[in-house]
């Protein structure tokens, strides 16, 4: 149990170092600004409390936005996205229910199951970010070009960074 | 009672998910730019140690470039020096501070930067401690870089010119006329805007465009950069100007912080004839 918790305050270090440090420096232009951070939060134990996961989420995006200066704009999005969380695992969910040690791994449920679940979390992370972060309609089709591209990204990065560090985690 | 207990019951976790929203959108929409809430920006001790950290690993790939940056600038500073000594009249030593010194500059480290995002900010290594203030104009040695919006007693953090908030006063160097600088629509990280500039100013490309030093945060005639391309709005009378930004944004390690020691003067006495007008007005 506790060496579970511990695993997780590791893995939410690891990924907003990762995020602050090397992520936000990669500056591929305007149109891929990808957020790796938000795959802690997805790697949450699949059967922990959604409230907690509610919690965790708001503060990491605070977190995030304090490094970014984009008060609030994470921690809006972070907590849609943990909120949109219990409905997309229902949904995807395998015959009979999760087993008690099930993580949100390639290793654990499969390349296609980690590739939706994480593809619609992302999809919705992004699309609040990034509007809000225009704070207006102007320029649509642009931010949703920008969620869209940055979202692959991120998505990319995710599963390599899992395949690269946590290809054992279970 | 029981009622709102048992819907509570019910719905607490879209309750809740409600609560949180609202609170981090009150944080985006009451964010004003120099009223930020004090720590949750990268002037915190947190941040600030990080990007320290970072920095300190990174800051060497940057050294060629910075050292070619400084030595421009010692060459530019040398001769403005032999020009002044050469002078036996003194006409050429600038007459905007005839009673004593205006400006001072500070040397910060760029610790933290960005130019990718819709509004971008610096973090410098030096804060309120060194005497750096909100609201003090920051350039770098080859033109303006930004405005500081908060500091800490040891880390500042500045809005970059890449923002969409951020509004310079700015003028063609040649003839004076003066516009606002913004960012624009673009996004693009080595462009800005000019707007404002009646149709008779005669605009070339490749006319230089520097601050105007009404806006009491830059020094006037500061580096901004030159005309890339203009277009004229017939109906406003006015030009939209492109400018290409003399700051590499993108490589940006060590900047000036600009303390101008008569601003409260200055501030204080536009005040008060703003006053007296209105009296007269009365």
């Amino acid at each position: 149990m506790i060496i579970e918790a511990g695993k997780n305050i590791l893995r939410f270090l690891f990924f907003i170092l990762l995020q602050v440090t090397i992520i936000r420096h990669l500056d591929m232009g305007i149109y891929f600004n990808p957020f790796v951070f938000v795959g802690a939060i997805l790697m949450l134990p699949l059967r922990m409390d959604k409230t907690l996961v509610l919690f965790i989420a708001f503060a990491t995006g605070l977190i995030i936005d304090m490094f970014y200066n984009t008060m609030g704009m994470n921690a809006a999005a972070c907590t849609f996205m943990a909120f949109c969380r219990p409905s997309i695992l229902r949904f995807y969910s395998p015959a009979g229910d999760y087993n008690a040690d099930a993580s949100a791994t390639v290793g654990s449920m499969g390349i296609r199951w980690m590739v939706s679940y994480a593809g619609v979390l992302v999809f919705l992370h992004h699309l609040v970010l990034f509007y809000l972060e225009m704070l207006s309609f102007h320029g649509f089709f642009t931010t949703l070009l920008k969620v869209i591209l940055s979202g692959v990204t991120t998505l990319i990065l995710l599963l390599v960074t899992q395949s690269i560090l946590f290809r054992n985690a279970s | 009672m029981s009622g709102i207990i048992a819907f509570l019951r019910r719905f607490y976790f879209f309750v809740l998910f409600v609560i949180l929203e609202i609170t981090s959108l009150a944080f985006v929409f009451t964010n004003n730019y120099y009223h930020q809430s004090g720590f949750f920006n990268s002037s915190n001790r947190i941040s600030g140690t990080v990007y320290t950290a970072y920095s300190g690993v990174t800051s060497y790939f940057s050294l060629k470039k910075v050292n070619q940056q400084l030595a421009e600038e010692n060459t530019h500073l040398l001769n403005l020096a032999t020009d002044i000594k050469d002078t036996s009249n003194h006409k050429k030593i600038p007459k905007t501070n005839p009673f004593g010194q205006q400006f001072n500059f500070i040397l910060a480290e760029v610790i933290d930067n960005s130019t990718n995002l819709p509004n971008n900010y610096l973090t410098l290594n030096a804060g309120s401690d060194i005497g750096i203030g909100e609201g003090m104009g920051v350039i770098s040695p080859s033109g303006i870089v930004g405005v500081v919006a908060k500091v800490s007693p040891h880390y500042s953090v500045v809005m970059s010119l890449l923002h969409k908030k951020a509004l310079v006063s700015a003028m063609f160097k040649k003839s004076g006329t003066f516009g606002t600088l913004a960012w624009g629509d673009k996004m693009d990280y080595r462009f800005a805007t000019l707007t404002q500039i009646p149709m008779s100013e005669k605009v070339k490309i490749g006319d230089t465009i520097s601050t105007s030093g009404f806006s009491n945060v830059f020094p006037k005639g500061v580096m901004v950069g030159t005309v890339d391309d203009f277009k004229s709005i017939p109906e406003l009378y006015f030009y939209v100007v492109h400018v290409k930004l003399s700051t590499d944004f993108k490589n940006l390690r060590y900047v000036y912080v600009v303390s101008d020691l008569k601003k409260t003067e200055k501030t204080s006495l536009e005040t008060d004839a703003e006053n007296s007008l209105n009296e007269k007005v009365k």
